[in-house]
């Protein structure tokens, strides 16, 4: 029986290409006020970001419960007896938690291998995909678990922000706390280093982060996927894709939106480009 | 449902002790009011009743017994004002609260020497005045108080650094603000039936927008003032009078705190000679609970703490400039020191050598900023054991076109390329007075006339300000430029330097414009073009 794959919304991973891929999505939930939403699927990405700016208190993120993805467990268990679970970083959400807890409660002979990507976004997102490909062509859980191990290791992830005041304020700053408090305006360049949010650094100007992102994909010798997404600004988006073509070719560069549990952090205008780069 | 909230506060103790800084930096206010915590709910499991009053009159004699450091102390006497508001109530109603949160902000500024703004007293204040607004405004709902109150103590704690002006030079809230904060809003939880939440979530810390500033070298290196000794204890006797034992140790040390009742008082005192202190109090009963700790060494292993949240880069950036306004801005994009200097007033290569040896860092770039410092910056390697890459930056703009293109992944060696790198991206122009008459580049120039210089070349002048900067923009080609800098001199006047800002803004709507306080002197007008 075919392995079967979960990962979180956070990964970015269309609906569409989750649906062609076999890929089973669990989201995690967005809160506006007392009114809490499933990430994607009782909100959408348009909607989230309208209200984002519009409203005046703030969004607030919650992981999937153990029961949400025990749920999704019970229900893949009746096809397979081998889930592989890949979600977000541990350092950035309980999510991973939720998924062990979960694993924990599945009894019978359905194995179920759990693993914390250190990432998040497309970051997340091409190493799901990459391992879904794998399965299709017949990887088993220990192949494919292996697979996504390694492939953790060669994803980076560079996000454009408008503003570090989203991230500031949901307590995710982790080490780009550095850059707070710039007198002059600036736009952070931020990474996921060891599973938590860093700097690499800052900008002035939309067109000098453009150029960034862009020189960053274009340093890598070898590419095996590029993903670029944009949280509300998709022309700004699809014109860095055209430059990207520079690189590898247009069509094989995934285009998705930011999520609205990450856009709580994001903000509006963010952008994020990761490299899956080749293994060597 | 305090013990509710102590456990939440348990839980962002190390996040509360990375905030530390007043009045002694030694990162240990989380701690401090954890462990006040544990011992104030261990002794209201132990009260006699299940009433408010008792409950309180428990928790208030726990956190006396067990009160640790500044804020502890001043957290127990929060509950002993909670305890007095309560006295004699079955239970409490939103009114009671309210009430018995002012009595509690009341005591907690009366046990403090020297009351300080900006710190958890202020944040207790507020919370208090908020709480007793929204009871004499109708509300009658315990939870929608208590939610106004931990609200207000948010807002409160975000304004702390603009009270205190060290949590402003640190970029961060006050810790004990911050603990009590968190404390509060456990209990509103709590209230609010959000036990499984708190189970798996954290507090919040709150941040605050404001923008911080490096120090300055002199403040970066090893204090030369010791903090002395935190001294501690619990005194225990008969007919005790804390009043006249705060009279009598004032002048014994700072952050003296002598608080408690008749049988017990609790004392704090930051004290350079601790033997002075014990000796006095022997006198009047028996010492308990006694510790005396080395502020210094505390303060040391909090440094270790900060640089763990720090970004990890080893190499530290040094700029020179002068003028208020451009220290801050370096100092906010992250220079860990700014040697005073620039033209007219170099820096000399001890100077810079000395801003150096201050960092942490065994591999520092410096940012000269001016043509006439980058030999003295270059001589630096020289003196030094530490790895030394000057930037020869020949201006401000440039100098900070540098430092934003700091690249955190990168190494000490690609670092100081990157930045060399980004000096091509940027346009200077200087606007200054000629000192006297004279004819340069064809320009004839009277004394004190304004005169432009673009990128160190002298090729404008006029009559006015604006005149001579509309002539130095009119050479650039502004149609691709996409950030605007202008920072303006200690002399000039502000509403110029806007007026120039706006006409920019009006003719090019394309442009990033900001306009800044450099606060430098010769120069009326520094501007970037990017």
């Amino acid at each position: 029986m075919a392995v079967k794959i979960v990962t979180d919304t956070l990964s970015d991973i269309t609906s569409d290409l989750a649906d062609k891929l076999g890929v089973t999505v669990v989201p995690l939930y967005v809160r506006f006020g007392e009114k809490i939403y499933r990430d994607r699927v009782e909100i959408t990405s348009e909607e989230f970001y309208r209200r984002l700016v519009s409203e005046s208190t703030l969004p607030s993120t919650t992981q999937p419960t153990p029961h949400d993805f025990i749920e999704v467990y019970e229900r893949l268990a009746r096809e397979t007896d081998e889930i592989l679970v890949i979600v977000v970083s541990s350092k950035l959400s309980g999510t991973y938690s939720s998924a062990m807890q979960a694993r924990q409660t599945i009894s019978g002979k359905c194995r179920i291998e759990v693993i914390d990507s250190l990432t998040v976004a497309m970051g997340e997102g091409l190493i799901t995909i990459a391992a879904a490909k794998a399965v299709k062509a017949g990887a088993n859980l220990d192949e494919a678990a292996d697979l996504t191990r390694r492939a953790a290791t060669r994803s980076h992830l560079v996000a454009y922000f408008d503003t570090l005041k989203y991230l500031a304020k949901g307590g995710r700053i982790g080490k780009a706390q550095g850059l707070l408090g710039s007198m002059l305006s600036v736009k952070p360049i931020l990474t996921v280093r060891e599973g938590e949010m860093a700097p690499m650094t800052r900008v002035r100007s939309l067109n000098a982060g453009l150029d960034y992102l862009y020189n960053f994909a274009a340093g890598f010798s070898k590419i095996e996927g590029l993903a670029l997404e944009h949280a509300t600004t998709p022309d700004v988006a699809d014109q860095l894709v055209e430059r990207l073509g520079a690189i590898v070719p247009k069509k094989s560069i995934y285009r998705s939106v930011i999520s609205p549990v990450i856009g709580t952090y994001s903000g509006p205008n963010a952008l994020a480009l990761t490299v899956l780069e080749a293994e060597k | 449902m305090f013990a509710a909230a102590a456990s939440w506060l348990e839980k962002s103790s190390a996040e509360i002790d990375a905030l530390n800084v007043f009045p002694v930096p030694d990162g240990d206010t989380g701690t401090n009011m954890m462990l006040t915590m544990r011992s104030t709910m261990e002794e209201a499991y132990r009260a006699p009743d299940h009433s408010a009053s008792g409950v309180a009159q428990a928790m208030a004699r726990g956190a006396l017994m067990g009160a640790r450091g500044n804020s502890g102390v001043i957290l127990s006497q929060i509950w002993r004002g909670l305890a007095d508001g309560l006295k004699g109530k079955e239970t409490f109603t939103a009114a009671d609260l309210a009430g018995a949160l002012k009595e509690s902000a009341a005591i907690a500024y009366k046990g403090v020497s020297n009351p300080v703004e900006g710190t958890m007293l202020t944040v207790m204040n507020d919370a208090a005045a908020a709480a007793r607004n929204e009871v004499a405004g109708g509300n009658d709902d315990i939870i929608a108080v208590l939610e106004v109150t931990v609200s207000a103590a948010a807002t409160s704690v975000e304004r702390t650094p603009s009270l205190l002006k060290v949590l402003k030079d640190a970029g961060v809230v006050d810790a004990g603000g911050q603990g009590l904060y968190t404390i509060l809003e456990g209990a509103l939880r709590f209230l609010k039936g959000e036990t499984e939440l708190m189970r798996l979530r954290k507090p919040q810390i709150i941040v605050s927008d404001l923008p911080y500033t490096a120090s300055l070298p002199q403040t970066v290196g090893v204090d030369e003032v010791p903090y002395g000794y935190c001294t501690e204890f619990l005194l225990k006797g008969e007919k005790l009078e804390p009043e006249v034992i705060r009279k009598r140790l004032e002048k014994k040390g700072e952050s003296l705190i002598v608080v408690g009742d008749e049988a017990a008082v609790r004392i704090h005192i930051h004290t350079l000679d601790p033997g002075a202190v014990m000796r006095f109090v022997t006198h009047l009963g028996t010492m308990h609970q006694v510790s005396v700790r080395n502020m210094d060494e505390q303060h040391q292993d909090f440094l270790e703490m900060q640089k763990e949240r720090m970004p990890t880069t080893d190499t530290a950036v040094i700029a020179v400039a002068c003028g208020d306004g451009l220290v801050d801005i370096f100092g906010s994009l992250g220079a860990v020191a700014v040697v005073p200097g620039g033209q007219t007033m170099n820096p000399s290569t001890k100077d810079i050598l000395q801003a150096v040896e201050s960092t942490y860092s065994d591999k520092v770039i410096i940012l000269p900023n001016n043509k006439n410092i980058i030999a003295s910056a270059e001589q630096v390697q020289a003196l030094t054991e530490k790895k030394i890459k000057v930037v020869p930056t020949r201006s401000i703009p440039q100098g900070v076109v540098a430092l934003l293109a700091f690249d955190y992944e990168a190494d000490f060696k690609a670092n100081a390329e990157i930045m060399e790198q980004a000096l091509a991206s940027v346009k200077t122009i200087e606007v200054t007075r000629s000192v006297r008459a004279t004819k340069i580049n064809g320009l004839k120039i009277k004394r004190k006339q304004p005169i432009g210089l673009l990128d160190g070349e002298l090729i404008a002048v006029g009559d006015t300000n604006p005149e001579v900067i509309d002539h130095l923009l009119s050479r650039l080609e502004l149609e691709k430029a996409e950030v605007i800098t202008i920072y303006y001199g200690e002399d000039t006047d502000p509403a110029e330097a806007e007026q120039i800002g706006a006409d920019i803004t009006g003719r090019y709507a394309q442009l990033q414009l900001e306009v800044i306080r450099g606060g430098q002197p010769h120069y009326s007008y520094i501007i970037s073009v990017e």
